[in-house]
């Protein structure tokens, strides 16, 4: 029952995506909101609530990040009303986006809520496939190439992950059988877990899936030109949605191997972030359009999430992953309205915007753009305030508490690059170029609200204590 | 030691109608009629009352390669395994001696097509040197494969070890070092996807080229070493690749060995119908091929016991 | 038996990566996917696993005879390129292929120790994987790195059946399931009339 409620307004989006009627795509505004009233039922049922047997349960973790997903779900729908207006595209394509994103969003909710290793794993498939058609619905010669890289990359980087998972259920097997692939059974028995080495195979394999997924270190540029060559909802999607169901497996997976043996893994994905977070940097500094420059910071927020997640921050990881999955989808489909017209432009970007709906729109964005590198209003400002404070605090227990200083402190410096690179970028889109006549309509304006009321959600006293409340 | 030389007797009286046998079933495949299996008989004996003419050209190499490229395949004869229970077998020869015997039959006979000085010989002899380098390491990699699961590294033994205890749990290396050794069976005697026997284009030929120059008893003494070849590759494959129905009474276990020998034929028959030859720059794939298996057959041996 | 058959499996991977046609890929491919078939058949007999028999048969029948079927027909129908040649040459393979399995022979011998049932399988898997991905990189053309990706797709079966003795039921369907989203995905990918806005 929940169940259908909750995959209500993608089915919906599946029906209709087959009438030919243009109209009846507004419909979907609607329909897309009915979402929330299952999510908001499943905050106040007690946890953990069982939604299929086993298979999918909510818990605190899972409805925050449904939660999360499901407005950014909400924000696209709202922003793909005005698709047509700002790029060329077909009306079938038009159609056959909105079915993918249909699937897309169905395989997604499975991901999230799934308590079941290979239930995630279908999911998360399922998603990628469907994301390969949106790419290519953009009918350039450049997104077909994209949509074949993405489908390699994306099916190499979900074997490895299905690869992990079936090394975990062999290590678990032993004391679990047939249930060895559910999370809260593994969590509750991960000490038992026979032979370790084994199980901590898996995670590796896994994480490594995982993080190329998420654009990590060797593989950072694959995400960029991907978000590049597709329609701009699609790198909405990504960073909105899709990272959403990975970076929860990542939470979930993580769990059980800091049970299993602490300090392998926080070396490990110690070592990989800041690997990551460096070579990004200076990516960013060099990134000359808004895509690139949005995606790549976004790869840098993955990191930066995992990184707080383990080193026993949970809460600023959560707080931080909520942030940035409001923000980059709003910066996403604001890229789409920036350049509308005056393709790439960086200068001047946000001149020109009249009247009362212009004038809220160039607020927003450089609201988002500010936010985005942590300026202290923004929730990502505490986040990391918190998470640079775990870690430090997690490391004196320990005698690496020089080199975690260390750590911090380049980090910051990195941090400090990618925060002049976007504060020059802002200036540039403000008071630089010329100015020109643009327009901005309302369904992505109300789209960008959306977002912007969420994020000040977030620092409400009673989110954060829920937040506190989930590790 | 009765039944052990007239095993070797019928091995080599079995030669000619091996080869004879193969290109019947070709031909029947390809909805001709058939020539005798007694064919290869003919030939020799049309090819003894011939004239034996050799060129002038030709240094005193000619006149004793021939014999030279027979007597190592007659010699590894010798050291095959038995194909009988209780019959007397040389246990001690190892791959290295029976790749190393039939590399010197190939270098005598390469030898013999350098001798002539024709553009042909020539050719055929630096084809033939590409092939064989690439074949024996895989040639020694798997039957030293084979030989370490089997327990012995004597060829004779070995095959006498896989008849009394087939390695069931070595199964996985023992189907990839027979595949090797089907490649190089192929490959060593010159069969369709690596050369023509039958043909006498200048292009492909590789074997044929060597001996263009030869008539009457050296050719026929040539191509009975070839057959030898065949027969020595085929009954090592059946004794090492099939090691059953040896423990039956003579005639039994003999009729059982020939079987299995006609069955090899006539996977061979079915090979050369079913694929066309390569070109001969392809040929390393294939040969390439072989050692990854026969490399794969012993690591996999080694590393896994698999 | 199995011995023999996962030997198969390997051995039509290798095959496979020397490959330089592309009905011939597909036809390892096949063979390839009904040795997998045929294996999960044998062990679901053996340690009497319904589940297990039933994601063979279904092996058989839509990895072994239908997704080859299905992407010659999409060869014929979008002209595909068939003569695949590999960026790696064939003597560089040689010694790549075998150095890969020793590497991932001894990287699972660890693994090998701690899984009672079908030890070797794991190595073997683990290799395939390799292989697989060493299949994917050496073509540019879009159909082999098709082909790699579904043999990719076997290989982790096989480590399904060999470390765990077969995953839910509900898991393999819902791999199945995925699968045949990848063809339909791979088959829409394929239309090029539709590049007219």
């Amino acid at each position: 029952m929940m169940l259908s409620f909750l995959l209500l307004p993608a089915i919906i989006m599946f029906l209709v995506s087959f009438s030919k009627n243009n109209k009846s795509k507004y419909l979907l505004a609607f329909s897309s909101f009915v979402i929330l009233v299952p999510i908001v039922k499943l905050f106040l049922l007690p946890k953990p609530y069982n939604i299929l047997s086993s298979y999918l349960v909510a818990d605190k973790l899972d409805t925050y990040v449904l939660l999360v997903s499901s407005i950014v779900g909400i924000g696209v729908t709202l922003a793909l009303l005005t698709l047509d207006k700002h790029v060329k595209v077909s009306p079938k394509a038009y159609r056959k986006f909105y079915r993918f994103f249909a699937i897309f969003w169905v395989g997604l909710i499975f991901s999230i809520l799934a308590n079941h290793m290979g239930v995630y794993w279908i999911g998360l498939e399922l998603a990628t496939l469907s994301t390969v058609y949106m790419i290519k619905t953009n009918y350039t010669p450049a997104a077909h190439k994209e949509a074949w890289n993405y489908m390699i990359v994306g099916a190499i980087a979900v074997s490895l992950i299905l690869f992990g998972i079936i090394l975990m259920y062999a290590s678990a097997k032993p004391i679990l059988g047939e249930n060895g692939m559910e999370f809260d059974l593994l969590l509750a028995h991960a000490k038992e877990i026979p032979s370790p080495f084994l199980f901590e195979m898996g995670f590796a394999i896994t994480t490594v899936g995982m993080f190329v997924k998420m654009g990590f270190f060797p593989m950072n540029l694959w995400l960029a030109n991907i978000e590049r060559a597709s329609f701009y909802p699609v790198a909405a999607l990504f960073s909105g949605i899709l990272e959403s169901a990975i970076i929860i497996g990542f939470f979930r997976f993580s769990k059980i191997a800091m049970q299993v043996n602490y300090d392998h893994l926080f070396i490990f994905v110690f070592v990989y972030t800041i690997l990551t977070i460096f070579i990004v940097a200076f990516l960013i500094f060099r990134a000359k359009d808004f895509m690139r420059l949005f995606s790549l910071s976004g790869v840098e927020h993955m990191a930066l999430i995992t990184m707080f997640w383990v080193s026993g921050a949970p809460f600023a990881a959560l707080l931080h992953f909520g942030a940035h999955a409001f923000l980059k989808p709003a910066l996403f489909l604001s890229t789409g309205v920036l350049e509308s017209n005056g393709k790439y432009k960086i200068a001047g970007a946000l001149r020109g915007y009249k009247g009362k709906k212009g004038t809220l729109f160039w607020f927003l964005v450089s609201l988002f753009l500010l936010a985005i590198i942590s300026l202290p209003p923004s929730p990502m400002f505490f986040s990391e305030l918190y998470g640079f404070g775990a870690m430090i605090s997690n490391a004196k227990q320990s005698n690496h508490m020089l080199a975690m200083i260390g750590a911090v402190l380049f980090l910051l410096i990195l941090l400090s690059i990618i925060f002049y690179r976007f504060v020059a970028i802002y200036q540039a889109m403000k008071y630089e170029g010329k100015e020109e006549e643009k327009t901005v309509y309302g369904s992505e304006l109300f789209a960008l609200v959306v977002f912007a009321i969420s994020l000040v959600t977030l620092l409400f006293p009673a989110t954060l204590t829920y937040l506190k409340s989930i590790s | 030691m009765i039944l052990y030389l007239l095993s070797i007797v019928l091995l080599v009286l079995l030669a000619p109608i091996l080869l004879s046998y193969i290109k019947a079933t070709k031909m029947v495949l390809l909805f001709k009629r058939p020539i005798s299996i007694f064919q290869g008989y003919r030939n020799f004996a049309k090819l003894m009352h011939k004239e034996t003419i050799i060129s002038k050209e030709t240094s005193a190499i000619t006149s004793y390669a021939p014999f030279l490229v027979l007597s190592p395949l007659i010699v590894t004869m010798f050291f095959l395994p038995p194909i009988v229970v209780g019959s007397y077998y040389v246990s001690f020869v190892d791959a290295f001696t029976i790749t190393g015997l039939i590399s010197l039959s190939t270098f005598f006979l390469m030898l013999l097509g350098l001798d002539s000085a024709s553009a042909f010989g020539g050719m055929g002899s630096s084809r033939e040197a590409f092939i064989s380098a690439l074949v024996e390491p895989a040639m020694v990699l798997t039957i030293f494969s084979v030989s370490l699961m089997a327990g012995n590294l004597g060829v004779g033994q070995a095959g006498v070890n896989l008849a009394e205890h087939f390695p069931k749990e070595h199964m996985a290396s023992f189907l990839f070092a027979g595949i090797s050794f089907f490649i190089l069976l192929i490959a060593e005697n010159g069969r369709i996807p690596v050369d023509n026997p039958e043909t006498h284009l200048e292009l492909t030929m590789v074997h044929e080229a060597m001996i263009l120059d030869l008539t009457g008893v050296y050719l026929a003494i040539i191509e009975s070493a070839a057959s030898i070849k065949f027969i020595i590759f085929a009954s090592l494959f059946a004794s090492l690749f099939m090691p059953f129905g040896l423990e039956f009474s003579a005639p039994i276990a003999i009729l059982i060995f020939i079987v299995k020998l006609f069955i090899i034929a006539t996977a061979v028959a079915l090979l050369e119908v079913n694929t066309a030859k390569l070109r001969l720059f392809k040929i390393p794939n294939l040969l390439g091929l072989a050692i990854v298996f026969a490399f794969l057959s012993l690591i996999t041996f080694y590393v896994l016991g698999a | 038996m199995t011995d023999f058959l996962i030997g198969l499996f390997l051995a039509s991977l290798i095959v496979a990566l020397f490959t330089t046609r592309l009905y011939r890929l597909l036809l390892w491919y096949s063979i390839n996917s009904l040795m997998l078939g045929t294996l999960a058949l044998s062990i679901g007999k053996s340690i009497d696993d319904n589940a297990m028999i039933i994601t063979g048969i279904i092996t058989i029948i839509v990895k072994g005879i239908g997704i080859p079927y299905v992407l010659k027909n999409l060869s014929q129908k979008f002209h595909f390129v068939r003569q695949i040649t590999p960026e790696i040459k064939v003597q560089y393979a040689i010694m790549l292929v075998p150095a890969i399995l020793v590497f991932t022979f001894y990287l699972s011998e660890p693994i090998t120790h701690m899984i009672h049932t079908n030890a070797n399988y794991v190595a073997i898997s683990i290799s395939s994987l390799f292989l697989s991905l060493l299949l994917m990189m050496e073509h540019k053309n879009v159909a082999p790195k098709i082909i790699g990706f579904l043999s990719m797709e076997n290989s982790l079966f096989l480590l399904g059946i060999s470390a765990t003795n077969g995953m839910p039921m509900l898991v393999e369907l819902g791999i199945f399931f995925d699968l045949l989203m990848a063809i339909v995905v791979i088959n829409l990918l394929f239309h090029k009339e539709e590049m007219k806005v």
